[in-house]
């Protein structure tokens, strides 16, 4: 980072075109927005106006086809593949729509995980491991597999993974798509309590109210495009 | 995971998964090491029988012989064998036995007959089971007792063609060592029946006292010194080593320079064995990449979201070659499960095909005498085997482990 002003998150004019067969699909049709530290921010839009591939973006997933994309100050494009799988480890937490634990480890694994692939300490890597997943409600049920939890109870755990390696940046694809009111309401909870304590930034793509109405910024796609960056103050 | 032990653990949980999908990878490692051990350990026990069979009969493991002896094996073709000379080949350490014989061709007759038949002179006083192949084939009469015993063994058939019975006259006919033909009357004192034709037909067997004055040999004169070894692999360092302690025109071969028609035959043997083995080998080998590759694709969506986290491309390809690490390492388990004890039976108990055979046959010119196939295999041959399985399965494991480090992330994950 260059400077305490700078955004954490930078695209600039990036499009991107995949080929589906003999067909062009341009899912982002030069796409520009920053965002500063800290914010609490959702991508939304109808399907197909390119929340997911501008999320897969900053998230070093995938490539621009043209356009730039910062994440704290580095240009992914300049990144080989190793730095960008680092980048991936050690500064982006994901939390995707499915949940996507690695089926045979445990919770207390799945959240671990980033941490030792991070080469950090076992007791550090325990502590924080234990402490997150109480935070996220999940005491006592650290040893269960994700298929002995509730879609709501692996969504936190995914929380907890996506939060555990400090990252500067959680992106958030669909997190409450497949949980109920209550459960999704008690997710939003823990992740603005997160946001505000651990001061990680979190954004979201989503077309679900009730995230919305938690985001303090909004920025609506439409085709590819930023249609208008809405903040509540 | 960054430290190999935790990859491990996962490689472990992964490939139960999909329990009955290992374990018929499991079950194929165990039926091809099966095939491969029984193939490999039938071959080990048969060849040794029949080199061992081939040693009792004529020049041991390793023979000491006349120079030209190999070429034209005829009577004049001598070497020192004094007690000196074996007593010291008897001390290298692979050494059992070194004893004098003298073999070669001779004429038979008797009132009724008249027939050619090859005959071997030995000491039966310092012969045993372990050198000899015929004393537990006396059907009639006894053995030869000391070196100067004047009495003749005939086989079976031989005495039947010569029309003769046990303390019957037999004139034996043979070339000395300065060409004359010379002649003797023995007695006949045994019939041995090995149920070989060749030997029933026309083996004879001599004291060598007897021999050496019938030939005018010197008392420490003989064609061969028969060399027995405790593995007949170790012949040719044998040989190599007892050449030191000879002087021309001496020389010592191994069992594979005296009889190159069976080392021939054995070499031709082991060579198609190998060859089967391989294929069964490639065969396991396409079933566990099978395994793995399925297993690989039903995750891409896994890798995708494990490469997303921060997993390298090189922990993935680690990751999958742990899993081919426990199907190898699993896999010889189960099959040394599977193995064990049929080995064992085969190993203890043998296949007696004596009624696919009748009463005896000959492979390559050796007589087999026990009509038992025995499972016997070498330790050296078990550590190929599990080393190739190792090799077939980590190698099977590759092309997927590659595939798992190039899952592009954000293609797997729109995987749903």
């Amino acid at each position: 980072m260059s400077n305490d002003n700078a955004p954490i998150v930078k695209l600039e004019e990036v499009t991107k075109v995949y080929r589906q067969g003999e067909t062009e699909v341009r899912a982002l049709r030069g796409l520009s927005f920053e965002v500063q530290a800290g914010e609490f921010l959702a991508l939304t839009g109808p399907s197909g106006s390119g929340k997911t591939t501008a999320l897969n973006m900053i998230g070093a997933l995938d490539t621009p086809s043209s356009g730039k994309v910062w994440v704290e100050g580095r240009d992914l494009s300049g990144l080989s593949r190793k730095q960008l799988s680092e980048m991936r480890r050690d500064r982006i937490g994901f939390v995707f729509q499915a949940y996507n634990l690695i089926p045979v480890l445990t919770a207390y694994e799945n959240a671990e995980m980033v941490m030792r692939l991070q080469g950090k300490a076992e007791e550090e890597r325990r502590r924080l491991a234990m402490e997150l997943l109480a935070e996220v409600g999940l005491e006592g049920l650290e040893h269960r597999r994700p298929d002995q939890l509730s879609g709501g109870q692996q969504q936190r755990v995914a929380i907890a993974r996506a939060i555990a390696s400090r990252p500067a940046v959680a992106l958030a694809d669909e997190p409450t798509a497949n949980l109920d009111s209550a459960t999704a309401e008690m997710l939003l909870d823990t992740m603005e309590k997160l946001n505000r304590e651990t001061g990680v930034t979190f954004i979201f793509s989503t077309h679900d109210p009730r995230v919305m109405n938690r985001a303090r910024r909004i920025l609506h796609l439409v085709d590819g495009k930023l249609d208008r960056d809405e903040r509540k103050d | 995971m960054a430290n190999r032990s935790k990859l491990a653990t996962l490689a472990w949980r992964n490939i139960w998964r999909n329990r009955r999908r290992t374990a018929i990878t499991l079950f194929g490692i165990a039926f091809g090491v099966l095939f491969a051990v029984l193939v490999t350990g039938l071959g080990d026990a048969s060849y040794g029988q029949m080199i061992d069979y081939a040693a009792k009969m004529g020049g041991g493991h390793v023979s000491v012989q006349h120079e030209d002896y190999r070429e034209t094996p005829s009577l004049d073709q001598t070497v020192r064998a004094d007690d000196a000379l074996t007593a010291s080949i008897e001390t290298d350490p692979e050494v059992l036995h070194a004893l004098p014989r003298v073999s070669g061709a001779t004429m038979l007759a008797t009132a009724a007959n008249s027939y050619g038949a090859f005959f071997m002179a030995i000491d039966p006083s310092r012969e045993d089971e372990s050198t000899t192949a015929f004393l537990g084939a006396i059907s009639e009469g006894r053995m030869l007792e000391g070196p100067d015993d004047k009495g003749i063994v005939l086989g079976a058939t031989l005495a039947e063609n010569l029309d003769v019975e046990l303390d019957k006259k037999v004139v034996l006919t043979m070339t000395d060592k300065s060409g004359e033909i010379v002649s003797g009357l023995t007695r006949v004192r045994g019939i041995v029946k090995t149920g070989a034709p060749s030997l029933d037909g026309g083996l004879a067997l001599l004291s060598i006292g007897h021999a050496r004055e019938l030939l005018g040999y010197a008392p420490d004169e003989s064609t061969q010194i028969a060399i027995f070894v405790r593995d007949h692999r170790d012949s040719a360092q044998v040989a190599a080593r007892i050449r030191g302690q000879l002087q021309a025109p001496s020389v010592a071969l191994s069992w594979e320079e005296s009889s190159p028609e069976l080392a021939g035959f054995i070499a031709m043997k082991m060579g198609s064995n190998w060859i089967m083995q391989v294929f069964i080998m490639v065969l396991m080998a396409a079933g566990i990449f099978n395994t793995l590759f399925v297993s690989v694709m039903e995750r891409l969506r896994e890798f995708g979201i494990m490469a997303a986290l921060g997993f390298s491309r090189l922990q993935l390809f680690a990751l999958v070659m742990w899993e081919s690490v426990w199907i190898a390492i699993f896999g010889l388990v189960a099959a040394a499960a599977f193995t064990g004890p049929l080995y064992y039976y085969l190993n203890t108990k043998g296949i007696d095909y004596s009624a696919m055979v009748g009463e005896g046959a000959e492979v390559a010119g050796v007589a087999l005498l026990e009509p038992v196939l025995y499972v016997d295999i070498y330790f050296v041959h078990v550590l190929a085997i599990a080393g190739i399985v190792v090799v077939a399965t980590l190698a099977a494991g590759l092309y997927p482990a590659w595939r798992a480090g190039r899952v592009p992330p954000a293609d797997a994950i729109r995987l749903v």
